[in-house]
């Protein structure tokens, strides 16, 4: 029986007259890869907000691991599209800059961030400033940032949203790889139904107006995935199911 | 490398030196009497012969200069920091700064002379009020403009506001910071100098110059008053220098090496 490690009770937030998110409960798994769908407005970065503590939710209860998180920040691992990398630091200090926030910098956390930047591809851009960097890079240093605050849940907000598609591609094979060497638990949000499918365990599906939870599905595909699992009939069939979902029922 | 030191260098020099041919050319050119204009080559004599002499009062008008702008400098930022942290101090202080510097500062000066006295305090008080408004304007405009997803993400990690400051929001805000120290910069001699003409009694650049003016000689006028810009644009390319200095992700793909022991772990 696997452990729960995030769970949400009856959260939901309001703007004004708008129901940004409708009183939703969800409960993810230790380990797990979650991926959050839906159209912009259904509420999916506002649940993330309110994971990640910067929301205070109109009501409910935010656990993890056991204890009530709700509304305080420091919990999670938060990545955006926006790679938010700040161009007067290294790819090393940027990696470590979450540490920085909190904390002094031990040579101990350079060596883990110089470990981890060379393991998943980036060694030789440590002393690199990101303005040299691509896209895609810049990305790969955003998530070593999020992975090195040692939270077990890392919320990635669309991540690889701004990226071309070959290189999403690229990025999606090495997310997978870097999820599988170090066991954390993920909750992804994309509006991209192919991605999603790609990387999760299991398929929340959100609608907007007010945001809610349509859909909760498991995703059958097996592991390792590569391109080979894009052209399975399992693919395709989960895709038309969620499509379907997203709109409503023209798929 | 050597082809930007000529753009950088070599370029910006020749710049000055047209200026100086076409003042030859005009003062030749239109038979300009010397007690007018002198030709760019007395004034500079002006000011090498009576070197023994000018020297003590160019370095009072730097130390006049460096601690006004280093004042001015620290209290601009401070002020631009707790304005832009606290919206009810910047309500309250933004009509004085205002008020302050619309007030000419040459009307300011004697005001200045008169309570403070004959020496250096009016002048490093007129250079600190000169320099500390750009300096003001433009750190609260860029701690006001550093991208609130950077600040969030701080918040999501757990970082206190101080470090939060101290590593995401300065940082982010040394362009504009240094847009206001260097307007700072060119404008803080000129403090100095109305400073030195207020005070009227002593010794001091300016009056000097005003010696020189009122004896006709018009070399020296024109000599001293290129005196005066050479420091104000040597302490310009000074806060240029340190900018440069202090903000190399601007030029640079690779950071230099550091100098911090450890810093680049066991080898290989």
């Amino acid at each position: 029986m696997p452990t729960t490690l995030l769970e949400l009770r009856e959260v939901g937030k309001t703007f004004g007259d708008t129901v940004a998110l409708a009183p939703t409960s969800l409960g993810i798994e230790e380990g797990s890869f979650v991926a959050i769908v839906g159209p912009s407005g259904c509420g999916k970065s506002t649940l993330f907000n309110v994971i990640a503590g910067l929301l205070a939710p109109d009501g409910g209860q935010v656990v993890l691991r056991g204890s009530t998180i709700t509304a305080t920040t420091g919990h999670v691992g938060y990545m955006l599209q926006k790679d938010l990398l700040v161009p007067w630091r290294t790819v090393e200090d940027n990696i470590t800059m979450a540490t920085r926030l909190t904390r002094r910098v031990t040579d101990e956390d350079r060596a883990e961030a110089r470990r981890v930047a060379r393991q998943y591809g980036l060694g030789e851009f440590l002393r690199h400033y990101p303005s040299a960097l691509s896209g895609g890079m810049r990305q790969r240093v955003a998530f070593m940032r999020t992975l090195v605050t040692h939270q077990e849940l890392l919320l990635l907000d669309e991540p690889f949203g701004a990226l071309d598609a070959q290189t999403r591609l690229e990025m999606q094979e090495w997310l997978l790889r870097v999820w599988k060497d170090t066991g954390r638990t993920v909750l992804f949000i994309t509006h991209d139904v192919d991605e999603s499918i790609f990387l999760s365990d299991r398929i929340v599906v959100m609608s907007p107006r007010p945001g809610r939870v349509v859909a909760d599905l498991a995703n059958p595909l097996s592991r390792p995935r590569g391109i080979h699992t894009l052209l399975e009939p399992d693919f395709i069939a989960l895709k038309a199911k969620v499509l379907g979902l997203l709109h409503g029922g023209d798929a | 490398m050597r082809r930007r030191v000529l753009l950088n260098v070599g370029v910006p020099i020749l710049s000055l030196l047209l200026v100086l041919g076409l003042w030859q050319l005009i003062v030749v050119g239109f038979h300009v009497a010397s007690y007018i204009a002198p030709r760019p080559r007395e004034a500079i004599t002006s000011v090498t012969s009576q070197w023994s002499t000018l020297w003590p009062l160019i370095l009072g008008t730097i130390r006049e200069t460096i601690y006004g702008y280093v004042i001015g400098a620290v209290l601009g930022f401070a002020l631009g920091v707790v304005m832009a942290k606290i919206a009810v101090i910047q309500r309250l202080i933004y009509p004085v700064i205002l008020v302050s510097q619309a007030v000419p500062v040459i009307a300011l000066a004697p005001v200045l002379v008169i309570i403070l006295g004959f020496g250096i305090v009016p002048k490093i008080v007129i250079v600190t009020w000169i320099v500390f408004f750009p300096v003001t304007v433009n750190v609260l405009d860029g701690l006001g403009h550093v991208d609130p997803d950077l600040k969030n993400l701080a918040r999501v990690y757990g970082a206190s506001r101080w470090r939060t400051f101290v590593q995401i929001e300065v940082p982010a805000s040394t362009t504009p910071l240094f847009s206001g120290l260097k307007i700072g910069a060119i404008y803080a001699v000129t403090g100095a100098i109305i400073g030195e003409l207020a005070a009227s009694e002593g010794n001091s650049l300016a009056l000097y110059q005003e010696h020189a003016n009122s004896n006709l000689n018009t070399a020296a006028v024109y000599g001293t008053t290129m005196v005066m810009t050479l420091i104000g644009i040597a302490w310009f390319l000074l806060v240029v220098g340190l900018e440069v200095w202090s903000t190399p992700w601007q030029r640079r793909s690779v950071a230099r090496r550091r100098w911090r022991r450890g810093a680049d772990g066991p080898a290989e």
